[in-house]
C-alpha cells in the first residue's frame, strides 16, 4: 500500500485553492508578469494562425458548430464550438515554437488563454478584465505547482510533452474558475482533465507537437463543461500514483496552502518569472544564438572584412538532448529543434529570426556548409535544464586560431527577461502579419489595462480580424474601435 | 516516409532526415528526397521501422487474410458489443456525455447514436458517446493482455460508415477487415511489454491501445495510404493515456469514448496531411514515443501480410465475454460464490440468511481498485471482489440488476459484506490468464463451505455458446429495440462477411 493513499488532501487543497482564490489575492508582480504573458501570447498565436498545421486543424474542427460559438484567431467570421476554438487557436500559440517557456520546463500560456477567451465569449454574463486575469493566474499556478511535485519535471523533458501533461490542468482550473465552479466540481475537472493528459515526446519536433497544446487547452476547457454537467471522477486524482502520478516516475504532491477571503497568497509566479522567446524555436536554441552572435563578433570585430568559409570547425558545449541534436534538419520543425542550425543561422546572420526558418534561407548553401563543420559536445558539469544550462561556443579558423564565447543566461530568459520595448516590439513584428495598425494598437491597450477594464471582450474581437481577409462584419467593428 | 540512420565517414552522426528511400549518402540527406522516389520501389527497405511496419500493414492487409476462425469470433464480438452499447445508453453518464455533445452540431451531423432513434451527431461525436456506451456499465469484451477491444474501435468505424455516402458504403468483409485490423493493432502494442500482461497499476489500456487501434481502423476504413497510417498512429499517440485512478469512477467509460473518437479524429488528421513522429512505436533512446506509456518496451515490426502467411492474434487468443456488467475479476470469484450459494440452498433451503454466516473468506489475487470493501456507487460495485462475492451469495448469481441502487442499498448484502476478509495467495496473480477465485463460507454452526473458480463461463477458456452470446444481447438491445430490430440485427451480423454493403446493420441502429 503506498504511504499516499493515507495522506489525502492535496486534491482537496486544490480544489478548496481554485474556488477560493479571488481578485483580491493577486499582486502587483503577478499581475504585471502575466500580462506580459498575455501579449505575447496572443502575438505568437496571430502569427501562428498563418501556419499549415493551423489550417489542417481548422478545417479538421469547422464541421463542428455549437449553439454558442466561439471565434477563431486571425479568421473573420469563422466561430467554432468554444472547445474547438481553445483547440485551433491553442494549436497557432504553439505553431512555431514561439511562446513563453517556465521553470520547470512547460510553455504554460498557450494552454491557459486559448481556453479562458474562448470560454469567455460565450458566458451571459462576460467577465472583468481582473476575473479574466484572475483565471489565468490560477492556471499557469496550478501548473506550477503540479510541476513542483517530481523531479524529474525540472530536466529537459523525456517523456511526456510537459504541456500535455500539467497544460490540460491548468486550463481545467482556469476554465473551473473562470465559471465560478464550488470546489467539488474544481476538483471534478481537475480529474476529467487528468484522463486527457500526457503525450509522448517523440511528437515533439513533428507537425503534431503544437496539437499538445491544443489539445490542453480543448481538453481542460471540455473538464470544466462536464464537471459542470455533473460529471465526477476520482476525488483524490492529485494524490494517488495512479492518478495524476501515473505521469511521473517520482511523484510526491503537497497540499497547498489554506486560501482565506483575507489570506495573502503566494503566487509562483511572484517567485519563478518567464522567459519569452525572441526567435521561434527551442528555448535550447536561445543559449547557443546568443553565444555564436558573441562569437561572430569577436571574429568580425579582428576581421572586419572576413569570410565566414574561412571557419574550419566549430564546437558546441550544450547539454546532452537528444531530440534537440539534429545536425540537418530537413523540416522547419526539425530546425527549431536543432543545436546545430540555430549555430550556423547565428554566425552567418549575426541573429536568428523568424524569416530564418523559411525554406530558402534553409536551403543556402552557405548555411548547408558550414552545417558539416559543427560538433556537438555534452560535458558534464551542463545539465539538461533550463536552470542550470549553459552554451560555449569555439569556432576554429582555417589559420588556427580560435574564438570562443560562452552564454549563461540568453535575453528573453526569466533571470534577464525582455525590456517592455522589447517585448512589445516582439509583439507588433508578430501581430502586423495579421492585423492592421489600429486593431493592433487596440490589443496592446486593452492588455496594459486588463486589471482596471470592466470589459475586455474586445480582445476577442479584435484577434478575429485578419488585414488580408475582408469580412462584412469587420468594417461595422472597425468604426466602431 | 520514414528516419534513416547512417554513419558518416568522419563521425557518427546521425541523420534525422524526414524522407529517403534505402541508402542515402550525406549529399543527398541534406537534398531530401522526394516521396515519389519512395514509391517507385517495390522492395522493402532493409532497416524498416517498426512504425512503418505498422502503417504498410493497416494498408495492405485484405479481406482474404481473415480466416473462419477470426471472422466467426469478430463478429461475436461485434455483436456483444451492439447489445452492451444499447443497453449502455440507458446510463446517467451516458445521457451526460450525450447532452455535452448535443451543445455542439455540425452540418454533417448524420452518425447515429444508441438508444436514441433519430437523434445524429458528427461522426467523431457519435463514436464518442457510443463508446462511453459500451463502457459505461463494465459489460464490454475482455481480451488477453489486458484491455477492452471493441468499444474503442466499433463505434468509430460504425460514425464512418454513416459518413460515407449511401453509394460508397463499406461492404461487410471491408468493414470486418478494418475491425480485426483495429484489434490486431491493440493486440501487437500490448505484446510489446512485461508490463502490459498484468491488471493495469498505472495507465488505463483502452486509453492507451484502444486508441491507436481506433485510429488503424479508421486508417484502414478510409483507405489511407500507409505514411497516412503511420502518421494517424502517431498522432493518436498523443492523445493516448489515462490514469488508472478514473477507473471505477464515473470517468471511466469516457476512455473508451475518447479512445474511440480521438482515434478517428487522428485519422482524419492524417487523411488531410498532418504529419507526427515517423518513430513513435519504434524503441528510441532519449525520447519517448508510445514507450512513454510502458517502463518496459520492446517493439516488433509486424509482418507484411503480402509476403508472409498473416496470423491475427484472436485467432490464437479468443475474448471473454462478460455475463454480468463488472470488472472481469469479478466473474471468478461470483462463480465461486454462487458454488457455495448452491451449497447453501441445498443445505437450508430457501433464501440465505446472513445470520448463518460467520465469516466470508475471499482468496482473490492483489490489486488495490478491485478491492473495496464497502462500495457506495454502482460504478465501486463493479470494481468490489466483496460486492460480487456477497451478492453471489445471496442470489446465486450477478445480474445487471444486481448494482441498481435497491439492490446496492440491501440490509442484507450490508450484513454479509462486514463479515468479509481477503487473502491474496501468491499463487494467485493480478493476470486475467492465470488467476483464480476462492470462497471460503464458515457458518455459525460451524461448517465450512468452500467454492473455486478457474476459469468462469465467458472466459476465453470456456467462451460463451452462441446461445448464451445471443441471449446477451436480447436482453441487452431488447431495452431500447424493438424485438423485430433486435433479430435483424442479430440476422445483419451473422452474416456481414456476405452483405454487399452494411446498410442492413446500419439501417437498425437508426
Amino acid at each position: 500500500m503506498n504511504i499516499l493513499d493515507d495522506m489525502g488532501g492535496v486534491t482537496e487543497s486544490f480544489g478548496a485553492a481554485v474556488s477560493c482564490l479571488s481578485t483580491s489575492h493577486l499582486t502587483d508582480e503577478v499581475i504585471r508578469r502575466s500580462k506580459r504573458m498575455i501579449l505575447d501570447t496572443l502575438g505568437v498565436g496571430l502569427l501562428g494562425t498563418s501556419t499549415p498545421v493551423f489550417n489542417t486543424v481548422l478545417q479538421s474542427s469547422q464541421r463542428q458548430q455549437a449553439l454558442e460559438n466561439s471565434q477563431v484567431w486571425g479568421r473573420p467570421g469563422l466561430s467554432v464550438p468554444p472547445q474547438y476554438a481553445a483547440f485551433v487557436n491553442g494549436v497557432a500559440v504553439h505553431s512555431m515554437d514561439f511562446d513563453d517557456t517556465w521553470h520547470p520546463a512547460t510553455h504554460p500560456s498557450g494552454a491557459v488563454l486559448p481556453a479562458l477567451l474562448a470560454l469567455a465569449e460565450t458566458m451571459p454574463a462576460k467577465p472583468s478584465g481582473l476575473e479574466l486575469l484572475l483565471a489565468f493566474n490560477v492556471g499557469i499556478e496550478v501548473q506550477g505547482r503540479l510541476l513542483r511535485f517530481s523531479k524529474e519535471a525540472h530536466n529537459i523533458p523525456r517523456r511526456f510533452h510537459p504541456p500535455a501533461v500539467v497544460g490540460v490542468m491548468g486550463s481545467a482550473a482556469a476554465s473551473a474558475k473562470l465559471l465560478g465552479l464550488p470546489a467539488a466540481q474544481s476538483i471534478a475537472a481537475l480529474a476529467i482533465a487528468c484522463s486527457s493528459a500526457g503525450a509522448p515526446m517523440a511528437n515533439a519536433a513533428t507537425q503534431t507537437k503544437p496539437l499538445h497544446m491544443g489539445n490542453a487547452a480543448r481538453g481542460g476547457l471540455e473538464a470544466s463543461q462536464l464537471a459542470l454537467l455533473g460529471l465526477e471522477g476520482n476525488t483524490q486524482i492529485l494524490d494517488l500514483e495512479s492518478g495524476f502520478g501515473a505521469f511521473y516516475p517520482d511523484y510526491v504532491p503537497r497540499p497547498l496552502a489554506e486560501v482565506t477571503p483575507t489570506s495573502q497568497y503566494r503566487w509562483v509566479l511572484e517567485d519563478q518569472d518567464i522567459a519569452q522567446k525572441r526567435f521561434p524555436a527551442h528555448l535550447g536554441m536561445h543559449w547557443v544564438a546568443d553565444a555564436a552572435i558573441e562569437a561572430r563578433a569577436k571574429f568580425l570585430d579582428k576581421y572586419p572584412n572576413a569570410n565566414l568559409s574561412q571557419i574550419k570547425k566549430i564546437t558546441l558545449r550544450v547539454p546532452s538532448s537528444r531530440y534537440v541534436d539534429c545536425p540537418f534538419p530537413v523540416s522547419e520543425h526539425q530546425a527549431r529543434h536543432s543545436f546545430q542550425f540555430n549555430c550556423c543561422t547565428a554566425l552567418l546572420d549575426g541573429q536568428v529570426t523568424v524569416e530564418s526558418f523559411s525554406k530558402s534561407q534553409m536551403n543556402r548553401s552557405a548555411l548547408k556548409e558550414m552545417l558539416l563543420k559543427v560538433e556537438l559536445e555534452n560535458p558534464q558539469d551542463n545539465h539538461s535544464s533550463f536552470e542550470k544550462m549553459y552554451c560555449e561556443i569555439a569556432v576554429e579558423t582555417t589559420q588556427g586560431e580560435m574564438f570562443t564565447a560562452r552564454c549563461n543566461t540568453f535575453y528573453g530568459h526569466w533571470r534577464k527577461p525582455l525590456s517592455h520595448e522589447d517585448l512589445v516590439k516582439k509583439f507588433r513584428a508578430n501581430a502586423s502579419t495579421v492585423l492592421t495598425a489600429d486593431v493592433m494598437e487596440g490589443i496592446i491597450y486593452t492588455v496594459d489595462r486588463l486589471d482596471t477594464n470592466q470589459d475586455c471582450s474586445m480582445l476577442w474581437s479584435y484577434m478575429h480580424f485578419n488585414k488580408h481577409m475582408m469580412h462584412s462584419d469587420e468594417h461595422r467593428i472597425s468604426a466602431l474601435a | 516516409m520514414y528516419v534513416h540512420t547512417i554513419q558518416l565517414r568522419h563521425s557518427n552522426i546521425t541523420v534525422c532526415i524526414q524522407r529517403s528511400t534505402r541508402y542515402l549518402s550525406a549529399f543527398s540527406a541534406t537534398r531530401g528526397l522526394h516521396k515519389s522516389a519512395l514509391d517507385v520501389a517495390e522492395r522493402p527497405a532493409p532497416e524498416e521501422t517498426v512504425t512503418s511496419s505498422f502503417g504498410r500493414f493497416i494498408q495492405s492487409v485484405q479481406p482474404r487474410h481473415l480466416s473462419p476462425t477470426v471472422l466467426q469470433r469478430s463478429k461475436r464480438m461485434i455483436l456483444d458489443s451492439i447489445g452492451v452499447g444499447l443497453l449502455g445508453s440507458t446510463t446517467e453518464v451516458f445521457e451526460l456525455a450525450l447532452q455535452h455533445c448535443q451543445h455542439m452540431y455540425a452540418s454533417d451531423d448524420i452518425s447515429f447514436v444508441y438508444g436514441r432513434q433519430g437523434v445524429k451527431l458528427s461522426p467523431t461525436l457519435a463514436a464518442f458517446v457510443n463508446g462511453v456506451a459500451a463502457h459505461s456499465m463494465d459489460f464490454d469484451d475482455t481480451w488477453h493482455p489486458a484491455t477492452h477491444p471493441s468499444g474503442a474501435v466499433l463505434p468509430a468505424l460504425l460514425a464512418i460508415s454513416d459518413m460515407l455516402h449511401k453509394n460508397s458504403k463499406p461492404s461487410g468483409l471491408d468493414f470486418l477487415t478494418a475491425f480485426n485490423v483495429g484489434i490486431e493493432i491493440q493486440g501487437r502494442l500490448m505484446r510489446f511489454s512485461n508490463e502490459a500482461h498484468n491488471i493495469p497499476k498505472r495507465f488505463h489500456p483502452p486509453s492507451v491501445v484502444g486508441t491507436l487501434g481506433s485510429a488503424a481502423a479508421c486508417a484502414r476504413l478510409l483507405s489511407l495510404d500507409r505514411n497516412q497510417c503511420s502518421n494517424a498512429l502517431a498522432i493518436a499517440a498523443s492523445l493516448a493515456g489515462a490514469p488508472m485512478a478514473n477507473a471505477a469512477t464515473q470517468s471511466k467509460p469516457l476512455h473508451i469514448g475518447n479512445a474511440s473518437r480521438l482515434g478517428l479524429e487522428a485519422a482524419l488528421l492524417a487523411s488531410r496531411g498532418l504529419e507526427a513522429s515517423p518513430l513513435v512505436l519504434d524503441a528510441v533512446p532519449g525520447v519517448a514515443g508510445f514507450s512513454a506509456f510502458y517502463e518496459d518496451y520492446a517493439p516488433q515490426p509486424i509482418g507484411s501480410p503480402e509476403k508472409d502467411e498473416h496470423s491475427f492474434l484472436l485467432e490464437r487468443q479468443d475474448i471473454a465475454f462478460k455475463r454480468f456488467p463488472a470488472h472481469l475479476g469479478m466473474h471468478w470469484i461470483a462463480d465461486a460464490a454462487a458454488v457455495v450459494h448452491k451449497n447453501l440452498v441445498g443445505l437450508r433451503g430457501g433464501s440465505i440468511s446472513p445470520n448463518l454466516v460467520q465469516d466470508i473468506l475471499l482468496r482473490v489475487p492483489l490489486s488495490k481498485y478491485i478491492n473495496r470493501p464497502f462500495p457506495e456507487t454502482e460504478h465501486q460495485a463493479r470494481h468490489s471482489f466483496q460486492f460480487n462475492a456477497c451478492t453471489a451469495l445471496l442470489d446465486g448469481e450477478v445480474t445487471v440488476q444486481s448494482f441498481h441502487p435497491e439492490a446496492l442499498q440491501r440490509p442484507e448484502l450490508h450484513a454479509l459484506l462486514s463479515r468479509v476478509r481477503l487473502e491474496h495467495p501468491h499463487d494467485n496473480p493480478a493476470n486475467f490468464n492465470i488467476m483464480y477465485g476462492e470462497v471460503e463460507v464458515t457458518l455459525v454452526s460451524g461448517d465450512v463451505l468452500q467454492g473455486r473458480c478457474d476459469t468462469f463461463y465467458g472466459h476465453w477458456r470456456n467462451p460463451l455458446s452462441q446461445e448464451s452470446l445471443q441471449k446477451k444481447f436480447r436482453n441487452n438491445s431488447g431495452t431500447v429495440l424493438s424485438n423485430e430490430r433486435v433479430e435483424r440485427l442479430i440476422e445483419a451480423v451473422e452474416g456481414l462477411d456476405h452483405l454487399d454493403d452494411c446498410k442492413p446493420l446500419l439501417a437498425q441502429l437508426q
